[in-house]
């Protein structure tokens, strides 16, 4: 047995009393001990929950392990984006963020989902949510820590492979027109973001890391393949013709199915994105602000394409999601019992 | 004049099956209440509810005569039946972790650590602790920062004699500060040295409560574990099985 297994240590001097004479002093004790004697800032116990989820996440290696997968990515990505055309090498901003953008709308999305899945969830599983919550940090404050502590994790990788990327096509393609790539940096951690919060939100409301594994998936899979067919569908079956239409035209636009295509959208052709592009009316963008997927390539197409979404309803669609989950999440949080 | 702490006709059930029944407490400061009741008598779900872990259905809990809220709970220092920490961080890691969200110091939790034995091995990962490690672990947490109520939830289970008695020196040492202690337990002859009142739980209902001397004189001078066994089978013989409707 270790020496500190035996040795609980009553601090000297304090030697044992009689119950009798304990009870008639604690009769004298003051009426009240104190209410809430002194109380941690806010930004304390979030910043606390914030900085512990980022650590475990950095000593697990996720994010290290996320940094390698997103540089490897976005490198293989500029190396290869044209070997459809029989180019190898690194290719300037504008091509790389044409290649990269299947690339982060299928990848940072999974990447965000499989982060915040687990926040909540797997500290229930494993019962140290009772010892967090009975110690005075309201669920809401633990929801933002976790939600900022999630954001860390996932923006730390990224913002990494970005920057590396970005230096590296800068310097050796020798291309100074960078803003499409920030654009796409930018975008890509926002839908992160938005996705992280998605995740927490099924974090809080399933039951075991399993289920909440599962319905990840399925978000997953419903925001990036399934929306656009459902909402096609759900409009041709209305027989709204005009708007099946329109739907297609958003999707066709935003889609990038053919690298080759949108390489040639570059180079002035005329193809099929700049031909729709001019029929487009404004209820694609609104359309298109449903889904921060589709948000997000509309953001990201290049300006020949002209599928232009007003910032106004950027914002208000990244801020809508935003509060919508994480307020369902502090909804459902606030009504678990533990 | 208010009650420290006043549970007023707290319920709460979980879907047909009724965990607890009208409970009225009042606990003054500096009292240690001993929570007795059978497995299932609704003890760990009366804390759940003090601690904010559980909604009650019914009810209110008032701490100084105001609705008790989380920023309440900074002065509560709570050691659960079954602790649960991060297995992968040291002992001083999840220490810093949760005294620090209580606004807790770092030399006070060294502090806490030495008084509970756990100087020593502060630096050694949590899953390489042994039960009885683990429980002094979350003692010391809960002792963090002098809280003015500390809820136990069968702190006995499992120590050696030695330990035990340790463990009543340090709860009879917070008590002398001011601490009023809430103990729920199936150790009666541990707790009994130290209580000043006791409360018996049967199936949800509280069956029994007062000042230790009260109790034994209202049931002839008998000691706790008997007045215990009398309250339970006089309870069985009255209410037999419920299920809320």
């Amino acid at each position: 047995m270790n020496n500190s297994e035996s040795v609980i240590a009553p601090t000297p001097g304090c030697a044992p009393s009689e119950k009798a004479a304990r009870t008639a002093a604690n009769q004298s004790a003051p009426a009240v001990v104190s209410k809430a004697r002194g109380s941690v800032s806010l930004s304390k116990q979030i910043s606390a929950i914030a900085l512990k989820e980022f650590n475990d996440r950095f000593r697990s290696g996720w994010v290290i392990a996320c940094a390698l997968v997103w540089l490897g990515a976005i490198a293989l990505t500029s190396l290869f984006g044209l070997v459809q055309i029989g180019r190898i090498g690194v290719q300037g901003y504008e091509r790389t963020v044409a290649s990269l953008l299947n690339l982060v709308q299928y990848l940072v999305p999974l990447l965000a989902l499989l982060l915040g899945h687990d926040l909540i969830v797997s500290e229930r599983e494993e019962r140290t949510l009772s010892l967090l919550l009975a110690g005075g940090v309201s669920r809401a404050r633990l929801l933002f820590g976790k939600f900022l502590g999630g954001c860390l994790a996932l923006a730390f990788p990224l913002t990494l492979g970005f920057v590396i990327a970005g230096t590296v096509i800068g310097l050796s393609a020798k291309d100074k027109a960078v803003v499409p790539f920030v654009v796409l940096a930018l975008s890509g951690l926002m839908l992160g973001i938005v996705f992280l919060a998605l995740g927490l939100l099924i974090s809080a409301l399933c039951r075991t890391r399993v289920q909440a594994l599962v319905c990840a998936l399925l978000t997953w899979c419903v925001a990036v393949f399934a929306f656009d067919l459902i909402a096609m569908g759900v409009v041709v079956a209305a027989n709204s013709t005009q708007a099946a239409r329109e739907i297609e035209m958003a999707t066709d636009a935003t889609h990038v199915t053919s690298i080759a295509d949108v390489h040639k959208a570059f180079e002035g052709a005329d193809d099929t994105a700049t031909r729709i592009v001019a029929e487009r009316s404004r209820n694609v963008a609104a359309w298109l602000a449903v889904n921060p997927v589709d948000l997000f390539r509309a953001v990201n197409l290049p300006g020949s394409a002209n599928v232009a979404v007003p910032a106004w309803l950027v914002a208000l669609s990244v801020s809508s999601w935003l509060i919508g989950t994480l307020g369902l999440a502090a909804w459902k949080l606030r009504r678990t019992d533990l | 004049m208010n009650a420290y702490l006043q549970f007023k006709s707290v319920s709460k059930h979980f879907g047909r099956v009724m965990a607890l029944r009208e409970v009225d407490l009042s606990v003054e400061p500096g009292q240690i209440i001993a929570l007795l009741g059978p497995n299932g008598a609704g003890k760990s779900t009366l804390f759940g509810c003090l601690l904010g872990l559980l909604r009650p259905s019914q009810g209110e809990i008032l701490l100084n005569g105001a609705q008790i809220v989380d920023a309440d709970r900074l002065c509560v220092g709570y050691l659960p039946e079954r602790i649960a920490l991060y297995p992968q961080r040291s002992a001083w890691d999840n220490g810093l972790f949760f005294t620090g969200l209580r606004g807790g110091s770092a030399d006070e939790l060294k502090r806490q650590l030495k008084r509970v034995g756990l100087g020593a091995v502060a630096d050694r990962p949590v899953r390489h602790l042994s039960k009885g490690m683990l429980q002094r672990l979350g003692l010391a947490i809960a002792l963090c920062g002098e809280p003015d109520l500390l809820v136990l939830d069968e702190p006995f289970n499992g120590l050696d004699p030695a330990l035990l008695d340790g463990l009543q020196a340090i709860l009879r040492e917070e008590n002398e500060r001011g601490a009023t202690l809430l103990i729920s337990t199936h150790t009666i002859s541990a707790i009994t040295p130290l209580a000043t009142h006791a409360a018996i739980l049967l199936r949800g209902r509280l069956a029994a409560f007062g000042a230790l001397e009260e109790l034994s004189a209202r049931h002839g001078g008998v000691p706790l574990e008997t007045i215990y066994h009398q309250t339970a089978r006089q309870a069985h013989q009255i209410e037999p099985e419920e299920i809320c409707a």
